[in-house]
């Protein structure tokens, strides 16, 4: 069984949770136009989803957006080092909401496992990309990755 | 004053959600849990007006808390806090007899709409 989950809701999803949690008002992400990021020191969080179908939602970026995205949501100044341990909450929420709301897209019911974050891209071995959303916060890129586990 | 029970495994999320309750013109008095065993140990001790929980925890999930919380009695009014608002999820929470489901992201004005008609 093939599932479809379309860009433009995993568009719709980082557009809402931008708005609601991160920013507190609608307008702040768009599309990255700009060619795919080649990520200097990238910092990934994902969720598994198990099933009927299973796969996995990952976001990926730069450690230094990740920092900027772990204070927007704790409400930290600018210039507040990040602690390990709040990137990993953090980051690791983002993820939790994205796949959440991926997982609510699908007819199908299933589980959620919780977040993982790492500095090294997860592996899911005979997996594919079926939606893959690049975008732009603030000049910054985020990667939203939709993987169909086999 | 309402007190109210916040349970997440995530700080973060338990500081967003006690933000947004603030935000939404609640100012409740806020115990946290970051597990439901906590969770369930915090009702035990002093139980609070309202439980928001959330779903996907590790060891305890929510719903498992909720379930606890019933065969020991404690009638509790409980709202899920989760990434997961579904209507599967939203029929699963009202059957196991979760008051409501706040799907994250949220905003105040998402938890005035929720929690008003159940405070009325």
């Amino acid at each position: 069984m093939s599932t479809v989950i379309a860009g433009d809701d995993v568009y719709a999803i980082a557009e809402d949770l931008f708005a609601a949690m991160v920013d507190g008002e609608p307008g702040t992400v768009r599309p990255w136009t700009a060619p795919v990021p080649d990520w200097a020191d990238p910092v990934h969080a994902w969720v598994d989803l198990h099933g009927a179908w299973s796969g996995r939602a990952v976001v990926t970026t730069e450690r230094t957006t990740a920092d900027d995205l772990a204070r927007a949501l704790l409400g930290l100044p600018a210039d507040e080092p990040v602690a390990d341990e709040d990137l990993q909450d953090a980051f690791g929420e983002v993820a939790n909401v994205v796949g959440g709301n991926v997982k609510s897209l699908l007819p199908i019911t299933g589980t959620m496992g919780l977040p993982q974050v790492a500095h090294v891209a997860p592996v899911l071995p005979g997996s594919s990309v079926i939606t893959q959303v690049l975008l732009d916060w603030g000049g910054r890129a985020l990667e939203l990755t939709v993987r169909d586990a086999p | 004053m309402i007190r109210v029970l916040v349970a997440d495994d995530s700080r973060v999320m338990r500081q967003i959600v006690i933000r947004t309750l603030r935000q939404a013109g609640y100012e409740w008095e806020v115990r946290e849990a970051a597990d439901g065993e906590q969770a369930l140990e915090a009702v035990r001790v002093d139980e609070p007006d309202v439980i928001l929980s959330d779903w996907n925890m590790p060891g305890m999930t929510g719903l498992e808390l909720l379930r606890r919380l019933r065969q020991e009695g404690f009638e509790t009014p409980l709202g899920f806090v989760t990434s997961e608002g579904s209507p599967e999820m939203r029929t699963l929470a009202e059957r196991e007899g979760a008051l409501f489901l706040i799907a994250k992201p949220f905003t105040p004005e998402a938890f005035r709409e929720v929690i008003e008609p159940v405070l009325a």
